[in-house]
């Protein structure tokens, strides 16, 4: 045997081990839990990556045996794999553990659906992952696509689904709505990552790339030479201008509930103290910034007046970080160290009207409407007066996302009134009974939006079984 | 700001497989005398670095490498200006006469580069730095 073909066959042989649990658990998983959406796929994926790597690694051995020259560059192979295989292990268990059961499925086929009906989006899939850390608003998941890619390109069988996008909620949050709504923006990330990384770039997306790289260049004057200089900064304002589209674009599917979800979202991480609300850092605009955009898309789509009658806490704390000035805004590269001011201008000057209109046309026929809000609203808050599920009498379905902000309006404004009518008034000031009306409001809502995709799914077929009697 | 979520650091992760690629093909050529994928792998790879002299281009092909921060410093660290210019011209060399006997002493010579390149990245994934202490002096002169 040549001198390192055991140590290589060791390495193999615990590589063959890794992926035969990995393939057994991802099948055990589909036999014993129902999932929302593209959780099989995944799974799939990985079932058909483990019989793939099994089928190549003996060809490993054999090609060490046939040339012992290559043996080094066969073991770095194997760590490479390796290595792929342990940030697909962080993905797998998380993606078991969102069943239907512990996550706001509903919420899932709902935003699913609008991502697909953009028209380059129309197969895409998405895998909900029930994460252990407290956060939304993860990274992207770019880099395990791009990966998996080019392991498709080296192991038989093993090619990464396409369209294929994971979204990721903290598991004490699965089962809950309302703080949910952030997988809108998660959503966004995916919608961002398959126009911006597609194999024919999206006009829209180029000319932001190469406008924003030429604005860059004159603001960094020489420093742009240094290549590495020029790269960290470029992906800084990358990060920023991935945020707000995110934003922008959770807000035309879902309206002012995905901004008071945020607002929400932010009190909870504690990103709403003075400190703050005006710093930019490496991966994050500045959350006056953000609100501040917010509240603009808001003004434009009609949204901001047709809740003008309602004043609640997430809506004060929106418009009074709206009213921030640029000027305040400062950029800091850690706890300490102030980073180049000039970066924040080339952002907001050259890359955030872009962003905005590249929002607004992909988001054209996924948009939610105020109009349609203004309709629906008065019988949804009826319903939840009355304490039951949001239904109009009349045979015309409620729209989703109507029903969506004006539940999380209601949740806002009007929960003591419903818990006095049907607790009394003490109950009003009990934490306890306000966290289960909570609840039940959030499965209220859950349940409209059932209905009111299946009534529109049941219409649907109707006018397609009445359509020849017509004729 | 050293990444210490294996997520966060991908980016070298991502530079190995590509590394992995294009040697894999090499392997292939010299070992095996198969150029299926030889073409297609190394223009890729010559994308890639002309992209690493022009960081402000926008990537000719999908998911091309030297993109990033991480991946271009590790190629800074791996490859001199030399090695650059040399690996250029063996791809093209390669390129230009698959096949000649003498593209195939070339072509293991790229292996070695890539071998390098795909060691190193392995590497910055197990044990990420934080950013180059140059790069943070020159971004706190422009505060």
């Amino acid at each position: 045997m040549p001198v390192g073909l055991a140590d290589l066959l060791h390495e193999v042989a615990i590589l063959h081990r890794f992926v035969d649990f990995l393939d057994e658990y991802c099948k055990e998983q589909e036999r014993t839990q129902k999932y929302a959406d593209a959780s099989g796929i995944f799974f799939e994926y990985v079932e058909n990556l483990a019989a793939g790597i099994k089928q190549e690694l003996p060809q490993q051995i054999r090609r060490a045996s046939q040339f012992p020259e290559r043996l080094p560059i066969l073991s770095s192979n194997m760590r490479t794999l390796k290595n792929y295989l342990r940030l697909l292990h962080v993905l797998i268990k998380p993606a078991a553990d969102a069943h239907t059961l512990t996550t706001p499925a509903p919420l899932v086929d709902l935003a699913s659906d609008q991502i697909r009906s953009i028209e380059a989006m129309k197969e895409s899939k998405v895998v909900v992952l029930l994460a252990s850390e407290f956060m939304y608003f993860q990274r992207p998941h770019t880099e395990i696509k791009i990966q998996g890619w080019r392991v498709g390109q080296i192991i038989p069988g093993a090619a990464f689904p396409h369209k294929l996008g994971f979204i990721e909620l903290p598991y004490s949050q699965g089962p809950s709505f309302f703080m949910n709504l952030a997988i809108y923006h998660e959503l966004a990330h995916f919608v961002y990552e398959e126009f911006s990384n597609s194999s024919v770039l999206h006009k829209g997306f180029a000319e932001l790339k190469s406008h924003t790289a030429e604005s860059l260049g004159r603001a960094l004057g020489r420093i742009s030479r240094d290549h590495q200089t020029f790269t960290f900064v470029l992906g800084i304002i990358e990060n920023w201008t991935q945020e707000i589209f995110c934003d922008l674009f959770a807000i035309r599917l879902v309206g002012p509930a995905f901004s008071f979800s945020f607002v929400e979202m932010l009190g909870m991480l504690d990103f709403l103290s003075a400190a703050t609300t005006n710093t930019f850092n490496p991966t994050h605009p500045a959350p006056a910034f953000r609100l501040t955009e917010h509240v603009n898309m808001l003004i434009d789509d009609g949204w901001w007046d047709a809740i003008s009658d309602v004043n609640p806490a997430p809506k004060k704390i929106l418009a009074k970080l709206a009213r921030v000035p640029r000027s305040k805004y400062r950029f800091y590269l850690d706890e300490k160290e102030p980073g180049p001011q000039g970066l924040i201008t080339v952002f907001l000057d050259v890359v955030v009207p872009k962003v905005r209109e590249l929002v607004r046309e992909i988001t054209s026929r996924a948009a939610c409407s105020a109009e349609q809000f203004r309709k629906d609203r008065k019988a949804i808050q009826d319903c939840l007066l009355a304490g039951v599920v949001p239904h109009r009498a009349d045979d015309v379905p409620l729209h989703p996302t109507s029903i969506i902000n004006s539940a999380f309006i209601f949740y806002l404004t009007s929960l003591p009134e419903v818990i006095g009518t049907f607790e009394g008034e003490k109950a009003k000031l009990d934490v306890e009974v306000y966290s289960k009306w909570t609840k039940r409001l959030e499965m209220w809502t859950m349940k409209a939006i059932e209905d009111s995709r299946l009534h529109a799914h049941f219409q649907e077929m109707k006018g397609d079984r009445n359509g020849p009697h017509k004729n | 700001m050293a990444p210490t979520d294996l997520q966060d650091r991908a980016q070298y992760l991502s530079l190995a497989l590509f590394a992995q690629q294009v040697v894999s093909v090499l392997m292939e050529y010299v070992d095996e005398n198969k150029t299926q994928r030889l073409k297609a792998s190394l223009k890729e790879a010559l994308d890639s670095l002309d992209r690493a002299e022009d960081p402000a281009s926008s990537p000719r092909r999908r998911a091309s490498a030297f993109g990033n921060y991480e991946q271009l410093r590790t190629l800074d660290e791996v490859w001199s200006k030399k090695d650059r210019a040399a690996a250029i011209q063996k791809m093209r060399a390669i390129l230009r006469t698959p096949n000649s006997s003498k593209s195939k002493l070339v072509a293991d010579e790229l292996i070695r580069l890539f071998s390098e390149l795909q060691n190193q990245a392995l590497w910055n994934f197990e044990q990420p730095k934080p950013v180059s202490p140059r790069v943070m002096q020159r971004l706190c002169q422009l505060a």
